[in-house]
């Protein structure tokens, strides 16, 4: 299952791409951690009731190059590709007018993010 | 706005953001694009990107690190470290507990029941 917002990365399609979690039961505890840590947007996790373990329901749901949910798994149950970099690569692949027009829609839509003088930053250099 | 935390944990007592190679960065954009977490700001007068609510950050999360072309980005320590000690110490489970409770609620889709993984 692919919900269309997440069809593409960055005007990648998201199902060319190998990134998402896959989980080891055997290892897993069931704490449901990887479950809560992925944001409810994505919730790229179930969790079997029964068996009391964490499923992977929606790994092209996954963000690219997040692997929030491995790093904090201390049972170490959950791997992603050990290419590190592979989203790099990826990522340079990305045509930079994509890049641009996404730039301009997010930051109309987030004016907080747009800082106009230098006197309103915090110091940096 | 209310004291952020990550699974209960305070976050405002933890040091968790990206570090930008000035050297490297060559102004893409890409890490404010993919952070969800609102962390990047964009300097518009000299149009540069740069880290503008390092508290904002997900703790533990290296995302843009690992999308940055040109490898600009880096954290304080090692993200496996850090938040395993976060989470140890934090002593978290009791809230995850609560917090896996309300996800299956919210998203009833997510409770499954004996699948082969």
């Amino acid at each position: 299952m692919l919900d269309p917002f997440f069809s593409k990365w960055h005007g990648i399609d998201r199902t060319t791409i190998e990134w998402g979690p896959k989980i080891d039961p055997e290892k897993c505890t069931g704490c449901g951690l990887c479950v809560v840590t992925c944001g409810e947007r994505r919730n790229v996790f179930g969790y079997d009731v029964e068996a009391k373990k964490a499923v992977v329901m929606a790994p092209l749901h996954c963000m690219v190059g997040c692997d929030n949910c491995a790093m904090g798994c201390l049972w170490d149950a959950i791997t992603f590709p050990d290419d590190t970099e592979y989203v790099r690569r990826l990522s340079r692949s990305i045509p930079k007018h994509q890049i641009a027009l996404e730039l301009e829609k997010k930051l109309q839509d987030n004016p907080h993010l747009v800082v106009e003088g230098e006197s309103e930053l915090p110091s940096r250099r | 706005m209310a004291a952020k935390e990550w699974h209960g944990v305070d976050r405002s007592t933890l040091r968790w953001h990206p570090i930008i190679d000035e050297e490297k960065c060559t102004n893409c954009g890409l890490c404010l694009l993919t952070c969800g977490a609102g962390v990047f700001g964009y300097e518009k007068p000299i149009n540069r990107f740069f880290v503008l609510n390092p508290g904002n950050c997900t703790l533990g999360c290296t995302t843009c690190g690992k999308v940055c072309p040109e490898a600009a980005i880096s954290f304080p320590e090692s993200s496996k470290v850090f938040i395993r000690n976060v989470i140890k110490q934090g002593k978290i489970f009791p809230k995850v507990k609560e917090e896996l409770k309300a996800r299956l609620e919210k998203f009833p889709e997510h409770e499954l029941h004996q699948v082969n993984n």
